[in-house]
């Protein structure tokens, strides 16, 4: 199966069930809610995307990135990725400002080239001679996030919020390699940070 | 009891993010902190080691996932007097990832003694390859340690498709040569010459290439996860295959006087 195909048919879904207005017009789901930004957290050394709300209040958020890693980085790599993410916590720490101190979430990311498979070449190996995806990872994370209500601070800029946040992620093949030893690797061992900011307009 | 929660929680987060490194990509093939060379840094320590009349070393691999047994692996190697050096004999990680290897290495580096590094199949994939070059060196390499000489090299024929480059025959035929002050050659490889991820092609050339050059101690193997010896084309030359670090065996080889024995290690 090709890749490109399921994370085209993710996005319809995600089109599909998004719980939008019914007044809106289908063209206007399609507009992106925010555009973010990424340093490091395994997507890239950097990257890019935009994101689209999920709940209400900015509680979910759903977000498309690109990544590279540069030759002198340990790339070249080039990956593509779907992150959700869920604030369960806001605090508001003034009348511009508010933190969302532990937000779980979950991304997949892709990594292109011939060196990454979705599946493996049948033709060399049987079945279950290896058991992962190269190409194909699932991640989960906990990020924190600072909104600054960029409305009330400078409204010239003519967007809603500015945030900064740091996620911390690990992946299943860390994870496997954490419980199958215990002791051996600490959680900060197999747990990987990344910082980014977001706009929403 | 909320508002503990949120607070224990925060106070996690911080402490974790504190803690932890950034990483690009699971499979960035290094990193500012990731070490390079590794074995031409421990030939060159072993070139230091003051030689005495036997040569000593530990043949192990397939560290792969198996962290807490490397440590016991470490832990029992550095019990053994008058060990030169230890060959981790391939798929040293085990889904081909930087990280992995980085986690092998800060355990293998409380070796008392050098450790050379020998290229596995696991170590082939995805972005490996790249990852194992930079940390470790090339894929076929050779060396010499007081009159023999060890030929690191690839026999990881299924991770090249079969496509024949995989074992390099022609550079392994260079390598087992007539040479000045070698007396004797041990060949080092992660797949043995058994057929199924051998080339199956090659397994004949290959084998009576080793057991022609001028004095073939003995091959070395891992990759099957059960100590075997194998001969071929009746030759008393043994191909001797380790256990996997997952099993908590090695084999303990020693060349004195010319001749070669090993015994198989449990831990």
């Amino acid at each position: 199966m090709n890749t490109k195909y399921l994370i085209g048919a993710l996005f319809v879904v995600f089109l599909l069930t998004q719980p939008n207005t019914a007044k809106a017009q289908f063209p206007q789901r399609l507009v992106p809610k925010s555009a973010l930004a990424q340093y490091a957290g395994s997507i890239g050394f950097l990257s890019a995307g935009v994101g689209y709300e999920l709940f209400k209040n900015d509680r979910g958020s759903l977000d498309f990135m690109y990544g590279f890693v540069p030759i002198n980085q340990g790339g070249r790599l080039h990956i593509s990725t779907i992150k959700f993410a869920y604030r369960p916590f806001e605090i508001e720490l003034n009348d511009w400002a508010k933190l969302y101190p532990v937000n779980p979430g979950a991304f997949i990311s892709y990594h292109f080239g011939p060196k990454f498979d979705f599946q493996w070449d049948k033709d060399t190996y049987e079945k279950g001679y290896y058991w992962w995806s190269t190409a194909l990872r699932p991640h989960i994370s906990l990020g924190t996030e600072v909104k600054i209500d960029t409305r009330k601070v400078a409204p010239s800029l003519g967007i809603k919020s500015l945030s900064v946040y740091s996620e911390f992620n690990t992946n299943e093949l860390y994870l496997v390699s954490y419980f199958q030893n215990a002791g051996a690797l600490s959680v900060t061992d197999i747990f990987k940070l990344g910082f980014g900011v977001r706009v929403a307009f | 009891m909320f508002k503990r929660l949120l607070f224990f929680s925060i106070i996690s987060v911080v402490l974790l993010q504190a803690c932890s490194s950034i990483e690009y990509s699971p499979n960035q093939s290094s990193d500012s902190k990731s070490p390079r060379d590794l074995n031409k840094k421990a030939l060159a320590r072993l070139a230091e080691t003051p030689g005495d009349d036997t040569i000593r070393f530990v043949l192990t691999g397939d560290s792969q996932r198996e962290y807490k047994n490397a440590e016991k692996l470490v832990d029992a190697v550095n019990k053994i007097p008058g060990v030169d050096f230890v060959f981790l004999a391939g798929d040293i990680s085990d889904f081909g990832l930087l990280q992995e290897m980085e986690w092998v290495h800060s355990i293998f580096s409380k070796l008392k003694m050098p450790y050379i590094g020998v290229i596995g199949n696991h170590d082939l994939v995805a972005n490996g390859e790249e990852a194992f070059i930079k940390m470790f060196g090339e894929l076929n390499f050779s060396f010499v340690y007081q009159g023999v000489k060890f030929i690191g090299h690839n026999t990881n024929s299924r991770e090249s498709k079969f496509n024949g480059n995989v074992p390099d025959l022609p550079w392994l035929s260079r390598q087992l040569k007539p040479q000045e002050g070698v007396d004797a050659y041990i060949p080092v490889a992660h797949v043995p010459p058994d057929g199924v991820d051998f080339d199956p092609r090659f397994v004949e050339v290959y084998t009576q290439m080793i057991n022609r050059s001028p004095n073939t101690l003995a091959s070395l193997y891992a990759h099957s996860h059960s100590q075997n010896v194998y001969h071929f084309h009746g030759d008393p030359i043994p191909y001797l295959v380790t256990n996997a670090i997952e099993n908590r065996e090695f084999l303990l080889i020693e060349i004195v006087n010319g001749q070669l024995n090993y015994k198989n290690i449990e831990y």
